[in-house]
């Protein structure tokens, strides 16, 4: 069940009237309407992966229960290990252990041994790595005492599977999201109008934006040997804001629909492609993921403290596992790769800083620079985002090679029955929208909301995509 | 609550008169042109004559040469339409006839069309802007299981087949964009296929023994006194399965065998098209058996 499909669309109401109409009279009953809806929504992609859901989200209550009560460090720590090692084992097993198969028999066989791997049959339980990072970051936290646990099984649940963040974050955090399921949540008019725009806006950056990319993206890329130089570039383009539309649009419709039910999410994106460099892209984008990162693996190793060869090493990890948490494939860890080579430099010169606050923008020299340096900023996450497209790391070297040297830059007729810089209007037009309102959560509320939004309705039934329900990208992580 | 509920109530409103509007502009942009295909070519005119009417998939559009027709005195156009079924074909020879059209020959393509009774989504949708303006195409999608969502919900048909008639299409249509489909009269002509597929396997398929869309074709003919002509066109050598054709042939005697009249490869594009030569010359032939100089009407010719 997709947030833009018509099953949905019925589901959210029903979720809406029971929680607020029928079983609102304390916090345990809303919160085991959102429990059981959460395990409903989650069983609609495959039932038996509901086991799994519940399992992981049983243990690390319990470990996390059983770290609070633990009298001596060597019981702490064997809890705390024993949660740690079973998530991760999970993941591995489900989402790495292919890879690391068929890449050490690929090993093997490069230094002239036989090997054929054993390989696992399964799929993805879908949101996997969103939900085991919930629980994980919820039992560090307990170790290293910066939260009590949960005794409340129900309340925890929620945290872990509430349906809105459940497949594809954000990836919340226990100290933010906890305390607000441990209290009755009274309906505010205001907040749940603002959540309406939110989740309005979000089906446009989905069914408008990344959908209709995606065609274009998927004929360029598909196709890239007979692509000339400008289709290269505006594929690589075109996939930039198919992803951003896609996820961005999914965590638009996942925190909009939670002010429905009074409870706030983690903001996850914060207009990253009006970045001015990479290391305020990394604050822009995936802002869950990346402060999970920070704060779960970059500050344990130390961080930015320490040596220049520690800096160097820790900015490496950090990108790279962020890279792999995305898929089992060597193009994630490419992508992952090559934004630390990015952000290096910017780090040992002490610069990743620079851009904390919002740029006031006029037409002087130095808002020209601003202006200058976002497209670069833009041009290199492109570029790190063929590697994230393409299936293997020889297609995006090849993509990129093309095109530096085809040269041609005339319009050229795609697979999907358009031509090459047919969206560039659409994408151009909504970069303006975005741009004028880049202070703002989603443009809709304000002045003129009402126009806004029979702007906004209008284009998504006009100009969405709808032959077929298509998959969130960011579910397959 | 009662201010938000409101508030929503406000925007399903609002949802549905914008579906409501737009489904009325992009109809009324469909309702006046008529440059862009043969459906709205055919729904856009009226009394018009022809000699020759060519129906069927591409294996029509591909392989009747218009001109070649014209070049004998015959008003002919090629109303084939690549990937179309016979659901499309029967439902443009039923608007002709809505439209006044006087026609004296029909020439159908029949043969691997005649396997299902399904309509082509990519060419029936095109119908569809003329759904509730047209009493024969309500009645002929009437029978479809989504019929009710395509005429009731407002801007569905839009939505669904957005490829085909949605926002992109409706804007060319409104400036006028012409298309190649309506040049050559109609005919398409392919080229050389050395890069298409010169191999085909076609054991699975077996005619349906009544298809219903080849009979009602074959109905309103009789009742316009309109000369039917079905023919079976050629594949090319390497097919798997040829004896598809004489199953068709058993169940349909009257359908014309011209699968064999070209064969080689060199005059194929693909293996289910033929190019430009092989095409003129599958009509040459079809003119001198059917058309022949002598005869001033067409000649009735025995299958083979």
């Amino acid at each position: 069940m997709f947030f833009n499909s018509l099953a949905f669309a019925v589901f959210l109401p029903i979720v809406f009237f029971l929680y607020w109409f029928v079983f609102n009279k304390t916090k345990n009953t809303q919160n085991a309407v959102l429990i059981i809806a959460s395990y409903y929504f989650y069983s609609c992609w495959d039932w038996r992966f509901l086991f799994l859901l519940v399992f992981s989200t049983f243990l690390d209550y319990y470990t996390g229960i059983r770290i609070e009560k633990s009298q001596t460090q060597k019981s702490r720590k064997f809890w705390f290990w024993l949660s740690i090692i079973v998530n991760l084992g999970f993941l591995g097993v489900f989402k790495y252990y292919n890879f690391f198969a068929s890449s050490f028999a690929a090993l093997l066989t490069g230094v002239g041994f036989k090997a054929s791997p054993f390989l696992l049959d399964v799929v993805l339980p879908v949101g996997i790595s969103f939900y085991t990072f919930h629980g994980l970051s919820y039992v560090i936290d307990i170790y290293y005492k910066r939260l009590k646990a949960e005794y409340n099984f129900v309340d925890y649940s929620l945290f872990v599977s509430y349906f809105p963040l459940l497949v594809a974050g954000p990836i919340e955090r226990a100290t933010h999201l906890l305390p607000q399921v441990k209290v009755k949540r009274t309906f505010d008019y205001e907040i749940a109008k603002e959540g309406i725009y939110q989740l309005i806006w979000g089906l446009l950056k989905k069914v408008v934006i990344a959908d209709t990319c995606a065609a274009y993206a998927n004929a360029i890329f598909d196709n890239y040997p007979s692509m000339n130089s400008l289709s290269l570039i505006l594929g690589a383009i075109y996939f930039a804001f198919q992803i951003y539309g896609d996820f961005s649009g999914y965590s638009d419709m996942a925190l909009g629909m939670s002010k429905l039910f009074g409870i706030d999410l983690l903001r996850n994106f914060n207009y990253p492609y009006f970045s001015r460099d990479i290391a305020e892209f990394w604050r822009r984008w995936h802002i869950s993921l990346s402060s999970w990162f920070k704060d779960y693996l970059y500050i344990p190793l130390g961080g930015s403290k320490g040596g220049i060869w520690m800096k160097i090493r820790n900015t490496f990890i950090i990108f790279v596992v962020s890279g792999f948490w995305h898929g089992a494939n060597w193009t994630y860890l490419a992508w992952g790769f090559i934004n630390a080579v990015y952000f290096l430099p910017l780090l040992l010169l002490k610069k990743n800083r620079n851009n904390i606050e919002s740029a006031d923008l006029s037409w002087n020299i130095d808002s020209i620079k601003v202006r200058l340096n976002i497209l670069i900023t833009f041009l290199l996450s492109c570029v790190a985002w063929v590697f994230f497209r393409a299936k293997t790391i020889t297609d995006a070297v090849s993509y990129l090679k093309r095109i530096v040297l085809n040269g041609e830059f005339s319009s050229q007729y795609l697979s999907n029955e358009r031509y090459n810089y047919e969206l560039l209007i659409m994408v151009c037009l909504f970069v303006l929208v975005e741009w004028n309102n880049r202070t703002k959560i989603e443009p809709i509320s304000g002045k003129y909301s009402y126009l806004k939004l029979i702007l906004c309705l209008t284009a998504i039934i006009a100009f969405g995509t709808y032959s077929d329900y298509k998959e969130f990208i960011y579910f397959q992580f | 609550m009662k201010k938000f509920l409101l508030f929503t109530s406000k925007i399903l409103v609002l949802a549905i008169v914008i579906a409501i509007l737009l489904d009325f502009i992009y109809t009324a942009v469909y309702l006046q042109s008529s440059n862009r295909g043969k459906i709205d070519q055919v729904y856009n005119s009226e009394n018009e004559n022809y000699d020759v009417i060519i129906l069927g998939s591409s294996r029509a559009n591909n392989h009747f040469v218009s001109q070649m027709f014209k070049d004998k005195g015959l008003k002919t156009f090629n109303y084939g339409m690549s990937g179309g079924h016979l659901f499309e074909a029967d439902l443009l020879l039923k608007l002709m006839i809505e439209r006044h059209y006087k026609i004296k020959n029909v020439i159908l393509e029949a043969d691997l069309n005649l396997t299902n009774e399904h309509r082509a989504d990519g060419i029936s949708s095109k119908f569809l802007p003329y759904l509730h303006n047209s009493k024969i195409i309500k009645e002929h999608f009437s029978t479809e299981e989504d019929f009710n969502y395509l005429y009731y919900i407002p801007f569905y048909r839009y939505i669904k087949f957005d490829p085909q008639i949605g926002v992109r299409e409706m804007f060319f249509q409104a400036i006028h964009k012409g298309t190649s489909h309506l040049q050559n009269l109609g005919y398409h002509a392919l080229k050389d296929g050395k890069t298409g597929n010169m191999k085909n396997n076609i054991v699975s398929l077996k005619p349906l023994n009544h298809n219903k869309y080849y009979e009602e074709i074959k109905q309103i003919c009789k009742e316009n006194n309109i000369n039917f002509i079905a023919i079976m066109t050629p594949m090319c050598e390497n097919v798997v399965g040829m004896n598809y054709f004489e199953k068709v042939q058993k169940a349909y005697p009257e359908i014309h065998n011209y699968e064999n009249v070209v064969i080689e490869n060199k005059y194929f594009s693909s293996c289910g098209h033929m190019n430009d030569i092989g095409a003129k010359m599958f009509t040459a032939r079809i003119l001198k058996d059917f058309f022949p100089p002598s005869s001033p009407s067409p000649k009735v010719r025995e299958s083979k």
